[in-house]
C-alpha cells in the first residue's frame, strides 16, 4: 500500500516525517530504477519469466527485493499467479516448496533470499519450477548457479532520484550528503539511507537541541 | 536494463477536519473526523476504508496498531454520490505520541478509496494524542 496523500498536525510545527524512516524507504515503496535513476523497464524481465528458475543478484541494499516485488507486482497485473516467499529461516525453505508445488501451472513465485535456503533446496525447487510449469524468480547476492535475468548495481544517480521520490526533506539534505553516503556505504542504499535518517534528525532537532 | 516513462494518473485530494481544529487530543478523548474528496476521477469507487491508528517510524521494524475501521460499500454512501464522509471513535489510553530520535509514534486517520481496477488511494492525516514532550537530540558542545 502506497500512501499517496498526507499532511501533518497544522500550525504546530511538526511532527516532519523523517524521509529515510523505514516506512518510506522499506523495499517496494519506490519503484525500481535504471543506473541513470529513470523508473525501469520490467516487460524485457517480464518476458524472461517463462517456467524455471531465474534469478536477481546484487550485493546487500542494492534493491534485489524491490525489483523481484515490483516484477511479481507486474506477472500479477498481467493475470499470472504470483506468490512471495522470504526466506529468512530454514524453515522458510519448506514453505518455498510447499508454495512452488502448489503453484498453478504458469505462475510465478518469488524466493527472496536463496542463500539462505537450505542446503537442496535450491536444486529442488528448480526441479519443481520445471515440472509444474511455473517460474521461481529468486534473490542472490553471489551467483546462484542458476540464469541470472538482472544485477542490481546501485548508482550515485540512483540514490538520487531514490531520494527525490521520498518525503520532502525540506533542504536539509544536499547532493553532497547524498554523494557521501553512497560512497561510505559503496553503494549499499540501504546503510546509506539509514546514514541519511540520522543526518536528517540531528539538522531538523532545531530547538530541541542538547549541548553535551 | 532500459527505462521507462512513468504514467501519470489524477491525484485525488482529500481534505479533512478533526474536531479539533488543532489536531491535538489527550487519552480517552473522542475524534471525530469529516473528509472531502475531489479529483478522484471518473473511475467508479467500489468500496472506501477509514481507520485510525498508531504507528511507529524510524531506522528499524515498524510496529503499528489499528484502533478503529470501517469499510464502506454502501453505494449510496461512496462517491460520486457521497464525495464527503465523516467517522468517530473515542482514542485508547495509549499510546501517546512521541517524537524520539530513533523511533517515533503518530497517529492518524486514514481514507482509502478502491477503485473498481483494483488501484486504491490512501490519505493519511496525522493528528497528536497526548503532550509528550519531544526527545531531545545530544550534539557534542564546540
Amino acid at each position: 500500500m502506497t500512501v499517496a496523500g498526507t499532511d501533518g498536525v497544522a500550525d504546530h510545527g511538526p511532527p516532519r516525517s523523517n524521509p529515510f524512516a523505514t516506512r518510506f524507504t522499506k523495499p517496494g515503496s519506490i519503484p525500481p530504477l535504471a543506473a541513470d535513476g529513470s523508473p525501469l523497464d520490467l516487460e524485457p524481465l517480464l518476458e524472461q519469466l517463462a517456467g524455471g528458475c531465474v534469478a536477481i543478484t546484487g550485493p546487500h541494499g542494492s534493491g534485489n527485493t524491490t525489483l523481484v516485488r515490483a516484477l511479481l507486482a507486474a506477472a500479477a497485473s498481467r493475470g499470472r499467479h504470483a506468490s512471495y516467499v522470504q526466506v529468512r529461516t530454514a524453515a522458510d525453505g519448506l514453505t518455498a516448496v510447499r508454495a512452488t508445488t502448489t503453484l498453478p501451472r504458469a505462475g510465478v513465485i518469488a524466493i527472496d533470499g536463496w542463500e539462505r535456503l537450505p542446503l537442496g533446496t535450491g536444486p529442488l525447487l528448480a526441479a519443481i519450477a520445471g515440472w509444474r510449469g511455473v517460474t521461481v524468480v529468486t534473490t542472490a547476492h553471489r551467483d546462484p548457479g542458476i540464469p541470472v535475468i538482472a544485477t542490481c548495481r546501485p548508482t550515485p544517480a540512483v540514490i538520487v532520484a531514490a531520494v527525490e521520490r521520498l518525503p520532502t526533506h525540506g533542504g536539509l539534505i544536499d547532493a553532497e550528503d547524498l554523494q557521501t553516503a553512497y560512497d561510505a556505504h559503496r553503494g549499499n542504499i540501504r546503510d546509506a539511507f539509514a546514514d541519511l535518517y540520522d543526518r536528517f534528525e540531528s539538522r531538523s532537532a532545531g530547538g530541541r537541541l542538547k549541548r553535551s | 536494463m532500459t527505462a521507462v516513462p512513468e504514467v501519470h494518473r489524477p491525484t485525488p485530494r482529500v481534505l479533512v477536519q478533526f474536531s479539533h481544529t488543532d489536531r491535538r487530543y489527550l487519552s480517552l478523548d473522542a475524534v471525530e473526523v469529516r473528509y472531502e474528496a475531489d479529483g478522484l476521477g471518473d473511475e467508479p469507487v467500489r468500496a472506501v476504508e477509514h481507520s485510525v491508528l498508531w504507528f511507529t517510524e524510524g531506522k528499524g521494524e515498524e510496529d503499528m496498531g489499528v484502533h478503529f475501521f470501517e469499510r464502506v460499500t454502501d453505494r449510496g454512501r461512496l462517491p460520486p454520490l457521497a464525495p464527503s464522509g465523516q467517522f468517530s471513535c473515542r482514542l485508547p489510553r495509549s499510546p501517546l505520541s512521541y517524537e524520539g530520535v530513533i523511533v517515533k509514534i503518530r497517529w492518524c486517520v486514514r481514507v482509502r478509496f478502491f477503485f473498481a481496477s483494483g488501484r486504491d488511494y490512501v490519505s493519511e492525516h496525522e493528528f497528536r494524542v497526548g503532550g509528550v514532550p519531544p526527545a531531545r537530540v545530544a550534539v557534542a558542545s564546540t
